[in-house]
């Protein structure tokens, strides 16, 4: 049984980007799910047992950002965020990326309980100053949407166990890798809430919806 | 059209088969140029042509524009001078595109200079041969 949920849980991930509609691992009305592989634990509580549901969590991290400060997941505490994978020299799907993304930037830039979190996958070329100057160029300033690299295989594990977004070198790709175009929603208990299409401008209307979702859940 | 009977209508008739021939294969460069541009070029330099922020310079009112045979070697062979475009600078390279086709390169350089430069008909081949030949790197 336990495996079957698995499957159904992982299945519906896999079907996200082609599926918007009502999610059937969330357990009430209007509020977004919690994504990613579960485990269950059954303990016993006042005489009677209970089962646990632990879910995938954005684990501790250290990264550096584009001011060459090192971060850690301090930055977003009591924050939600959004985050994405991309790289400084990719010609295909990136550019399109951080135009959507720069919407998005525009509308939580007069909320501070909104940040974004863009990894580099390639660090080896992004350094904390080609990242600067990225930043730069695409006009964003301040500390709201952080632009971080660090180690690779830090990068690509986080970003593929965790936020469940493909990262990977591939000599055949054009620009060298492989990367998803995913736009990671991330609660204040570091919980994936919502993955989302951030080459398109539906993806990106929904991003700016659910974000509106989840700030309202902390309100009460 | 109404026309002089003898060989001014044939003359005329020529003509304007020439003439429209030519219109034809410019629309067709231009429709073909149109989706390339979609594929090739768009990611960065955007549908409108206008760029991206400081990252991707603007191609309307770009004087590398109207330069056809550098704009067709840019194409090509992508570029990492700065650049100024429209007081601007831009220093980012703008990757190669080896496997474009010299028919690829002249629909795109055709679609460019028929919608934001002042062109109405299309870059020939012959064209974009040569300028790649001048700027064939060594």
């Amino acid at each position: 049984m336990r495996l079957i949920q698995k499957n159904i849980c992982i299945n519906f991930i896999a079907s996200l980007f082609t599926l918007s509609a009502i999610f059937s691992c969330g357990s009430e009305n209007n509020k977004l799910p919690i994504l990613g592989e579960r485990d269950w634990v059954t303990k016993t509580v006042d005489g009677k047992e209970i089962v646990d549901t632990i879910y995938n969590v954005i684990p501790p991290f250290t990264f550096v950002n584009q001011d060459s400060d090192t971060i850690t997941e301090k930055i977003v505490e009591g924050k939600i965020y959004v985050s994405d994978f991309f790289f400084t020299s990719c010609p295909t799907i990136c550019p399109v990326m951080k135009r959507q993304m720069l919407k998005v930037f525009k509308e939580i830039k007069a909320n501070p309980d909104v940040m974004i979190i863009s990894h580099t996958i390639d660090p080896e070329h992004d350094t904390p100053q080609v990242l600067h100057k990225y930043a730069e160029d695409l006009g964003v300033e301040g500390k709201q949407w952080q632009f971080v690299t660090g180690p690779k295989d830090k990068i690509y594990e986080i970003g593929q166990k965790n936020y469940m977004s493909t990262a990977k070198e591939d000599k055949s790709a054009e620009g060298g890798y492989i990367h998803s175009g995913a736009f990671i929603l991330v609660d204040k208990e570091k919980h994936v809430r919502g993955m989302y299409d951030g080459t398109t401008d539906e993806g990106t209307q929904k991003l700016l919806k659910d974000i509106t979702t989840l700030l309202e859940e902390y309100k009460k | 059209m109404i026309r002089p009977a003898g060989a001014l209508l044939v003359l005329g008739l020529l003509n304007d088969a020439c003439q429209s021939s030519q219109e034809l294969k410019s629309e067709q460069y231009f429709a073909e140029g149109y989706q390339l541009y979609t594929t090739y070029c768009s990611n960065c330099h955007q549908t409108d042509g206008k760029g991206m922020s400081g990252l991707y310079p603007p191609l309307v009112g770009s004087g590398q524009l109207t330069e056809k045979s550098r704009l067709a070697c840019i194409i090509k062979n992508g570029m990492s001078d700065t650049i100024m475009v429209n007081g601007k600078e831009f220093s980012r390279p703008m990757p190669p595109n080896p496997k474009l086709k010299d028919l690829e390169i002249a629909e795109i350089v055709t679609y460019l200079n028929i919608k934001w430069g002042k062109d109405s008909v299309f870059t020939s081949i012959e064209f974009v041969e040569k300028s790649l030949k001048d700027c064939a790197p060594n």
